[in-house]
């Protein structure tokens, strides 16, 4: 991929009579940094599941101690803990994505509108 | 009373599908449901198409029977989305086809690609179709105990099922399925939360319960010389400990843990009825909101069902004393069949009424799921096959029709597997029959299509050769590996190797790789890179609705 291309995409035309398109060179830009995006939050993922078969592993704490009287510390965290790392980490790398796009792509068009003005 | 509920249950999704059934069946109305389906609709219809009986009856089965590493189903299930959500729904939708060997093949320019996809979609959907079918026919025998048009009550159930939702697939297409499952689901989260309540108020303390339920070694039925009894589990972390409910190692080693834990994770995003519905969102932002939506009714979700898993093991040990219908399903108040715990659980606290209400809940958890995946299979065989390589000139109605055939014979084929199972017989095997088949699917899915799916999406050098290579290396190994498990599942290697995917998986990838290294991408590849990670038409499919929105409310204010 290289900036030779850019432009290569036919603009998407539609009836606000703005053209929307991305620049290859752009595309390879919000790519990039996304692909950091989501293997960061993959690892973050990877590692938040893996805590518990480790602290397992090489913990006694981690079985036999109680939240608070209740649970222990494993069943609280397999139980209702992972879903709300899970939920979290899924409303947050989302919101990045969405944010990164809206920064990244769609410059050109808007900065022609300008220009015309 | 809980024949004619079903009954009843039955007639009203076949009138849904009928009714919402697209007039002029296009592939994209029929298929896609026009690619208009918003963000919570589409969550909802996703949860219900996921949800199936191994959520439902399994995942509590599972607790019910190996305590706390039975949680590690529920997480599984719920932690596959965070790699969807993250590496495939935005970038699979904006690229935008019907279904995923589509999608690779288009991505590839490969029709070897599309059909070695449609080959796995295969292996997955028939792996993941059987134990619905299993499960209709245990909560069918369990609940009316009697059988019709000459067969037994498990037969029957499972008959009923499968027939019933190829007829309203096969009429209804995506469109039909995607409310039906949306309801399906608001109706399975509400039957989980009035369970939750009722038991609550019966005075389950869920602490309580887990500390008592852990006073004693952690015992099972088992058949000991043609007899059943009560067996102690050993515990996997420590052979000098008993096996406790609230403590790991009742069934799973660390290394089983993660290697079930990863399989499950891996393989939602390879799931080809789950992964379809992205195609429907209007704009690959959609998509990832929608999955931020699963992930959040799936921790509800699950948290509700370890809960009665946990609820269902305390109560039924108390009431087998005194019930005899209950004697008759437990060993020394432990059941043998554990898929039953639900439905147990319901008939304790709310007689009746509470079984019947829980066999539909399952049974709609069942059809739900076998929906979504024989439209998987209409869309693999009728678009993919079809249409695409077999006939690429055929009229629409055509395509459409090979579509519903393929939805009949893949529901027949399900079926005669599911008639020679006995759910018994597995129990005694898996902690959780139905559960234990499932992943089966997962780790199909997870080890050849996940790995192929990411790649495609995030290197560029991804070759068709490469995908091949690596969708063959990845179904193999997974089939071959549980293969070999079935054959030692006494042993220790055996039992890791029923959930095989974090062996096959880097292979597939190793192999995809390698490939790709020595063969060509596609010629078209910047368009496709521009297509796939771009938002052009998603910015355009944003302006034009609200042009659409601001042109409805000018009309409306004149």
């Amino acid at each position: 991929m290289t900036a030779s291309l850019i432009g290569v995409t036919p603009p998407l035309h539609d009836p606000a009579g703005r053209d929307e398109f991305d620049t290859l060179a752009e595309v390879d830009a919000v790519f990039r940094t996304q692909r950091r995006i989501a293997f960061g939050y993959g690892l973050l993922f990877l590692g938040g599941v893996l805590t518990i078969p480790v602290l397992t592993l090489f913990t006694d704490w981690w079985t036999t101690g109680r939240l608070a009287g209740w649970w222990t510390t494993t069943f609280a965290a397999e139980g209702p803990g992972l879903y709300l790392f899970f939920f979290v980490l899924g409303v947050s790398a989302a919101s990045l994505s969405s944010g990164v796009e809206n920064r990244m792509l769609g410059s050109f068009e808007d900065s022609a509108e300008d220009d015309a003005e | 009373m809980g024949l004619l509920a079903l009954v009843l249950g039955g007639l009203a999704l076949i009138a849904l599908g009928l009714a919402v059934r697209p007039r002029r069946a296009s592939s994209i109305d029929f298929y896609l449901a026009g690619q208009r389906v918003g963000v919570i609709t589409n969550a909802l219809a996703i949860c219900g198409d996921y949800f199936s009986a191994a959520s439902f009856l399994g995942v509590a089965a599972a607790v019910y029977v190996s305590g706390l590493d039975g949680v590690w189903y529920a997480t599984g299930f719920a932690a596959g989305f965070v790699p969807v959500l993250l590496f495939v729904a935005a970038p699979m939708r904006r690229f935008g086809q019907f279904s995923l060997p589509d999608f690779l093949g288009r991505r590839l320019a490969s029709d070897r690609v599309r059909l070695a996809a449609v080959a796995v979609v295969q292996v997955i959907v028939l792996s993941y179709l059987v134990p619905q079918a299993v499960a209709s026919g245990i909560t069918w025998r369990l609940l009316v105990g009697t059988g019709m048009f000459g067969l037994d009550a498990y037969a029957t159930g499972v008959v009923l099922a499968t027939a019933s939702m190829a007829g309203v697939v096969a009429f209804g297409g995506m469109r039909g399925t995607t409310w039906t499952q949306a309801m399906q689901f608001v109706f399975l989260m509400a039957v989980l939360v009035w369970l939750s309540t009722l038991t609550i108020g019966d005075g389950f303390h869920y602490a309580d319960a887990v500390e008592d339920l852990s006073r004693e070694p952690l015992r099972n039925p088992a058949l000991v010389d043609g007899e059943w009894r009560l067996r102690a589990e050993s515990n996997a972390l420590d052979s000098s400990a008993p096996a406790r409910f609230d403590q790991p190692g009742a069934r799973y080693s660390v290394a089983g843990q993660l290697m079930l834990l990863m399989t499950l994770t891996l393989g939602t995003a390879g799931l080809p009825h789950v992964m379809n519905r992205y195609f429907t969102s209007p704009t690959g932002r959609e998509a990832r909101r929608t999955t931020v939506w699963v992930l959040g009714w799936a921790g509800v979700f699950y948290t509700f069902a370890v809960m009665l898993g946990t609820a269902a093991r305390s109560f039924i040990f108390d009431a087998a004393a005194t019930a005899p219908w209950l004697r008759a399903l437990t060993v020394e108040g432990v059941l043998r069949i554990p898929e039953h715990a639900l439905l147990v659980l319901g008939r304790i606290t709310a007689g009746g009424t509470g079984l019947a209400l829980i066999a539909i809940a399952a049974l709609v958890a069942v059809i739900s799921t076998m929906a979504g995946l024989l439209l998987a299979a209409a869309a693999s065989w009728g678009h993919d096959t079809f249409a695409e390589v077999l006939r690429p000139n055929a009229p629409q109605h055509q395509v459409v029709l090979a579509g519903r055939l393929a939805v009949v014979g893949t529901a027949a084929i399900a079926a005669v597997v599911a008639l020679n199972l006995e759910p018994a017989s597995l129990s005694a095997l898996f902690p959780s029959a139905v559960a234990t088949m499932v992943t089966w699917a997962f780790a199909v899915a997870g080890s050849a299509l996940t790995p192929v799916i990411v790649l495609a999406i995030w290197w560029p050098r991804m070759t068709a050769a490469g995908a091949v290579a690596g969708l063959v290396t990845g179904s193999v190994m997974a089939v071959a590996l549980f293969l070999y498990a079935l054959i030692a599942s006494d042993t220790a290697l055996g039992t890791l190797m029923l959930t095989p995917t974090p062996i096959a998986a880097p292979c597939a990838v190793m192999t995809s790789v390698l490939v790709s290294r020595r063969t060509t991408v596609p010629d078209d590849l910047p368009q496709i890179w521009v297509r796939m990670h771009g938002t052009a038409a998603d910015r355009a499919a944003e302006h034009l609705a609200e042009l659409t929105i601001a042109d409805l409310g000018s009309r409306s204010r004149r």
